[in-house]
């Protein structure tokens, strides 16, 4: 009896959705994103009919969200790895000032270079601590970068007594970071986005490395004994993670024409949202780099399209947080029922 | 020459392997050898040491003491690295893959096939595709599929397949057909006797006697960590394993309480939940019906129905002759029914807390009903439990880890009987506690039996639930097999029929088919 169900079990009546098509990660992420894409698309339409005279669906106000979302998105792509190997990273907005003082004040001082070398060069050894940390000993990561986000955040106001540190006039190369136009349109931190979005999938979805994390996100026990090096890949990830903050960070300061000391709170909370309403797991083990950039995308229309619309600021954080509550409500349930 | 000779000597051997795991003996001076090109089945009760001798054989445990030989020259096995480049491979008991990922990925999890530092899926499906179908395992389905909407057959499947990727020369199956049906076993079967041919030395362990005669090219015997015996399977001799099985003295030192049984309590009627199909039975007062199982068997799941712990799904439950239907450990409790954990640290106490907080736990509704709570009530809880049950150290205040294995067990009974339930389920109340603690659980079986409670002991120490229990229940694949008086059964004839073997040589009389007398409720 047993015998005959296993004959006639058909891969493509067992595995339904999967049958055929060559690649087999990809059809997969695809039907994931397209609730996403639904639901940006639904948000384009509602905000294009609320938002007065047409004021929403308009090219330069789009390419506005774009560059809006480029800070966001950039922090969240980081903490996907992050979040998908089961960690947390709550530094990443504290590493943003710290990195923005530290490459303006090496900016004054020693040129652009020491200075883009320098922000970047705090904010990875910020995540490699991290890292180190969530490796080699027991302390839970949301303890562990908790410290070393009131750590960060420290740093960055001992810097000039916590006053702003305004980039020099002449510093046309940082300032281009944050505003120059490539092509003449396309602004520079989206630019910047798109090519830490490409790094990063292709890294996650592409290579041996990613094809680990993902292991050790789903069974860190099997990575364990299958030999993949699990501490070595935490603490790069971690520090990868802190890049990212570090490369927003000096976009945020070259935006601002100056480095806060206090800015950059409560970053890591809109980036983790926009990580868990694109579909990353939080247990970890399950997550993709384009739903991460779809996330960020549905958090910035809502953010601008409220805004335009003119709801009070106060009904602005109650949407928002009923948006992400029904997004990982859906995410969760609709995996729950795969699995 | 050296051809020859390599040819000769074992694949595996190791030599008076020992180790101890705090104050258990797990293997004592274990001598074994393993040939190219045989199947040895390495047979045991649960805890005589098979799981540790594969670990150290897999690199991830180490022996105290001992030599381990491989093809004629010694090695030391440091970590499962090494194994893996001697050619070992383990198929745990517990699976050890990624349900987020492929069946591919899994196969090829940490030596992925990439191009330029780029991974190349195709190639990974591709072989993924060519092994399947050099393996012969099509059952395990389309290699895209995650692993986790696998059921557990096919996911073993896959960890067979992995294991069978590469250079093998070892194989270790710990218990692989466990989960596997009739025709899935006999594919693994016929799987296992082409690596044979190829040379390939294989450990199998198992519980199941009826496999051996179709499998086996020798057994070993391993019983409280010492290697009894080795037969050849050209002379084989069932009943003689069943005696190196079980073999210690079974009277003595387990004193059965007097049987004064009273009216029946309890009535259990074709109940079915979660892992228990169809279970009919009765325990009366002062009676200790005994639950003998192998592990896995499904008791604990019996004991989690009857605590309110899984939704029941049909049959009855009759207590005093009143239906009963549960619906949480709250109805079980009201009903007079409590249940003694299998895992007595992650179920039966709060590891972080005192002895005094747990022994009060499950009165809170006597000593803090009100503001303030009654810290009087609750001491005096606290230490009637201590005082009756003799916990050491009986300081309510020390913190609960810091008691030994049997006196946390103790606090787990204690705490239910500030006011004694009818029903106690104990499952496993001896597992990992030393002989004097056994003896003491043993004791405060008695007590409760004398005050007329029901208890349902549930032991995969076959000697121990057989003298400690007035009548017997033996449990297989989620139903009771055969019941009666302890004493009506024999050690062989209990281990023939949990094992299956009774059941095999059954079907073999009738020529019928084995998968349904496995069965017999069915």
């Amino acid at each position: 009896m047993k015998l005959t169900e296993l004959q006639e079990d058909n891969p493509a009546r067992l595995f339904q959705g999967e049958a055929s098509g060559r690649a087999f990660v990809v059809p997969a992420a695809l039907r994931r994103m397209l609730p996403l894409l639904a639901a940006i698309a639904a948000l384009l339409v509602l905000f294009s009919l609320w938002v007065p005279q047409g004021r929403f669906l308009t090219a330069a106000n789009l390419l506005d969200l774009t560059q809006q979302i480029s800070v966001n998105a950039i922090l969240a792509f980081g903490l996907t790895l992050v979040i998908l190997i089961g960690g947390i990273d709550l530094s990443v907005g504290a590493v943003v000032a710290v990195a923005g003082v530290v490459s303006v004040s090496l900016l004054n001082t020693a040129g652009p270079v020491a200075g883009c070398l320098g922000g970047l060069g705090v904010a990875v050894l910020f995540g490699a601590a991290n890292g180190l940390f969530a490796a080699r000993t027991l302390m839970p990561p949301f303890i562990i970068t908790l410290a070393t986000m009131l750590i960060a955040r420290g740093v960055a106001l001992g810097f000039n007594e916590s006053r702003p540190l305004p980039i020099g006039d002449n510093q046309h190369l940082f300032l281009a970071l944050g505003n120059a136009r490539w092509g003449g349109w396309l602004p520079m931190p989206v630019v910047i986005m798109f090519a830490v979005f490409l790094v990063t999938a292709l890294l996650l979805h592409g290579t041996r490395f990613g094809q680990h994390l993902f292991a050790i996100g789903g069974n860190r026990e099997a990575a364990r004994f299958t030999g993949i090096p699990i501490a070595r890949h935490e603490v790069i990830v971690y520090a990868l993670c802190g890049a990212c903050a570090g490369l927003a960070g000096m976009i945020h300061a070259s935006q601002l024409y100056s480095a806060e000391p206090a800015a950059g709170q409560g970053f890591e909370l809109t980036a983790i949202a926009a990580v868990v309403v694109g579909g990353t797991s939080f247990s970890g083990g399950i997550g993709s780099i384009p739903g991460t950039l779809l996330g960020a995308i549905i958090i910035g229309i809502l953010d601008k399209g409220l805004n335009q619309a003119g709801v009070h600021f106060s009904l602005q954080y109650i949407v928002k947080g009923a948006v992400i509550l029904a997004a990982v409500w859906y995410d969760v349930r609709r995996r729950n029922r795969k699995l | 020459m050296t051809r020859t000779n390599a040819t000769h000597a074992p694949l595996l051997e190791l030599r008076g392997i020992s180790k101890r795991f705090g104050g258990v003996q797990a293997l004592d001076r274990v001598d074994f050898t393993l040939q190219a090109g045989e199947i040895h089945v390495l047979l045991g009760e649960n805890g005589a040491g098979k799981s540790t001798l594969i670990k150290i054989i897999g690199g991830i445990l180490r022996p105290d003491a001992g030599e381990i030989r491989f093809q004629n020259a010694p090695v030391q096995i440091r970590n499962v690295a090494v194994a893996e480049q001697l050619g070992i491979r383990l198929i745990h008991q517990e699976l050890a893959l990624a349900p987020n990922l492929s069946i591919a990925e899994n196969l090829f999890l940490g030596r992925e096939p990439s191009r330029f530092g780029l991974l190349d899926r195709r190639r990974m499906v591709a072989e993924a595709e060519r092994l399947r179908a050099e393996l012969g395992l099509p059952e395990m389905g389309d290699v895209r599929a995650r692993v986790g909407e696998l059921n557990v057959a096919r996911q073993q499947l896959v960890e067979i397949a992995r294991a069978l990727a590469g250079q093998l020369r070892i194989l270790v199956l710990d218990e692989p057909t466990a989960a596997l049906s009739e025709a899935e076993t006999e594919a693994l079967f016929a799987k296992l006797r082409r690596l044979r041919a190829q040379g390939v030395g294989i450990i199998y362990i198992s519980h199941r006697l009826e496999e051996i005669s179709r499998i086996a090219d020798r057994i070993t015997v391993l019983r409280d960590g010492r290697s009894i015996g080795t037969q050849c399977a050209t002379d084989l001799d069932i009943h003689q394993l069943i005696r190196w099985m079980v073999g210690r003295e079974l009277k003595g030192r387990y004193p059965r309480p007097p049987y004064q049984p009273g009216k029946v309590i309890l009535s259990v009627r074709g109940l079915q939940a979660p892992g228990v199909r169809g279970v009919s039975f009765d325990v009366r007062e002062g009676e200790v019906l005994g639950f003998a199982g192998l592990v896995g068997a499904g008791r604990t799941d019996l004991a989690r129905a009857l605590a309110g712990l899984a939704p029941l799904r049909g049959g009855e439950i009759l207590l005093d002759g009143r239906p009963l239907w549960l619906r949480s450990p709250q109805d079980a409790r009201t009903a007079g029914i409590a249940l003694v954990p299998e895992d007595r640290k992650r179920e039966g106490l709060v590891m972080t807390q005192t002895v005094g907080f747990n022994l009060a736990l499950p009165w809170t509704h006597l000593w803090a009903r009100g503001f303030p709570p009654d810290h009087a009530r609750r001491a005096a809880i606290i230490e009637k439990a201590l005082r009756s049950f003799a916990i050491k150290p009986g300081s309510p205040d020390l913190g609960i880890q810091t008691l030994s294995g049997g006196n946390q067990q103790k606090v787990v009974v204690a705490k239910w009987m500030e006011q004694p339930p009818r029903v106690l389920i104990l499952d496993e109340p001896t597992r990992g506690v030393d002989v004097g603690a056994r003896e003491e659980m043993f004791a405060i079986i008695g007590r409760l039996v004398a005050r007329q409670m029901a208890v349902l002991l549930i032991s995969s120490d076959l000697p121990e639930v057989m003298n400690l229990s007035h009548r017997l229940a033996l449990y297989r694949d989620g139903c009771i097999v055969r019941q009666g008086f302890a004493t009506d059964f024999t050690p062989e004839e209990v281990m023939m029929e949990l094992t299956g073997a009774a059941a095999g040589a059954q079907s073999e009389a009738h020529d019928g088919s084995p998968a349904q007398e496995r069965l017999p409720h069915v």
